[in-house]
């Protein structure tokens, strides 16, 4: 829907790519997401210990995997564009980092009211949770730079090093678990006693949905911000004509 | 000579004085818990206290699965508006700069 609106609110702007299969996407993701609602709440059992609170895993992990996305596909942008200074390879990496973020800040989020019913606090300097703050903090830096008015070429530079330098921290995260002593949970990363068969399902149906909905969005914002750098483009000819 | 014989004897004072000072004290806990151990009575509850507070509170496992979803749907409709805000002002800016081409005779 925003990639149409985007593309016929610009006339004389290349489109981003076939809008068709982008509507495709977005009703394949909402039907996934139906389905994750429907596996979550009445195919999963409530969970023996914690209790309802439980079911938060099911929007809290894939979010965590969905930022990863982000910020994977962030670094790939930046370092393609420090390459190749094509500025639609700069528009990918502010739209992972964009993406990410906001992935990361539901991760941040929903943690801590699951971690206040399951540890008895809401927050402990566990090795996932302090890097996972990390990376969010890493890629916030990299939006608070773009943000400054219209980013020249110095800045998006800068910029990319800093997306390169967050990758550094993403297996950091993912394997702090089973490096370092910490009370994350590791039910699915190969330590704990796992999940069972409805809970896998219902976990797998998400993963598929926030996939499509991260991949949605990093394309969407993609395609706003060429758009916004063919603005600042048009704009710079027209003052030095 | 007696202002050394003054000093000789002040400065022994003081570092004998602390010494038995000292012994003092530490004699005197033992003094306290004997009184302590001789009226146990004095060691048992008189009341019982309510306890209110944090403490107090059963974590209420449902109202946080809610917050957690509110949560993501929030943020994921404040996305949405932003994407939305951007691409508007992108379109306007857009326009704008056609019609200052137009109007200079420009293609």
């Amino acid at each position: 829907m925003l990639a149409s609106e985007t593309n016929m609110g610009m006339k004389g702007v290349r489109p981003s790519g076939s809008s068709t299969l982008w509507g495709l996407m977005l009703l394949s993701t909402l039907a996934l997401f139906g389905a994750t609602l429907y596996a979550v709440f009445i195919v999963a059992p409530v969970e023996m210990q914690m209790g309802i609170v439980q079911k938060i895993f099911y929007f809290h992990v894939p979010s965590a995997y969905a930022m990863y996305l982000g910020f994977g596909v962030s670094a790939l942008g930046s370092m393609v564009y420090l390459i190749k200074r094509d500025p639609k390879w700069d528009a990918l990496g502010v739209a992972g980092a964009e993406v990410g973020t906001l992935f990361c800040l539901i991760v941040l989020l929903t943690g801590p009211l699951w971690a206040r019913k399951a540890w008895g606090v809401w927050w402990t300097w566990d090795p996932r949770l302090t890097t996972t703050l990390l990376a969010g903090m890493i890629f916030a830096s990299y939006l608070a730079l773009r943000s400054m008015g219209n980013a020249g070429e110095v800045e998006k530079r800068f910029a990319a090093g800093l997306a390169i330098f967050g990758l550094v921290d993403l297996p950091l995260i993912h394997y702090s678990v089973q490096r370092w002593r910490g009370v994350h949970p590791t039910v699915i990363t190969g330590k704990g006693g796992g999940l069972e068969s409805e809970m896998y399902w219902a976990l797998g149906l998400s993963f598929l949905a926030f996939t499509g909905l991260a991949i949605l969005l990093i394309w969407a914002r993609a395609a706003i911000e060429r758009q916004r750098d063919e603005t600042a483009r048009l704009r710079f000819e027209l003052m030095h004509r | 000579m007696r202002a050394l014989t003054v000093a000789f004897v002040l400065a022994i004072t003081m570092l004998i004085a602390p010494g038995l000072l000292a012994q003092d004290e530490a004699a005197e806990p033992d003094s306290t818990s004997e009184q302590g151990t001789e009226d146990p009575a004095d060691e048992r509850a008189a009341q019982f206290v309510g306890v209110r507070g944090p403490d107090a509170e059963q974590v209420p496992g449902g109202a946080l699965l809610l917050a957690a979803y509110a949560v993501v749907w929030a943020l994921l409709f404040v996305f949405l508006l932003r994407m939305r805000g951007l691409q508007r002002q992108t379109a306007d800016e857009l326009q704008r700069l056609s019609a200052e081409i137009r109007a200079s005779g420009g293609r």
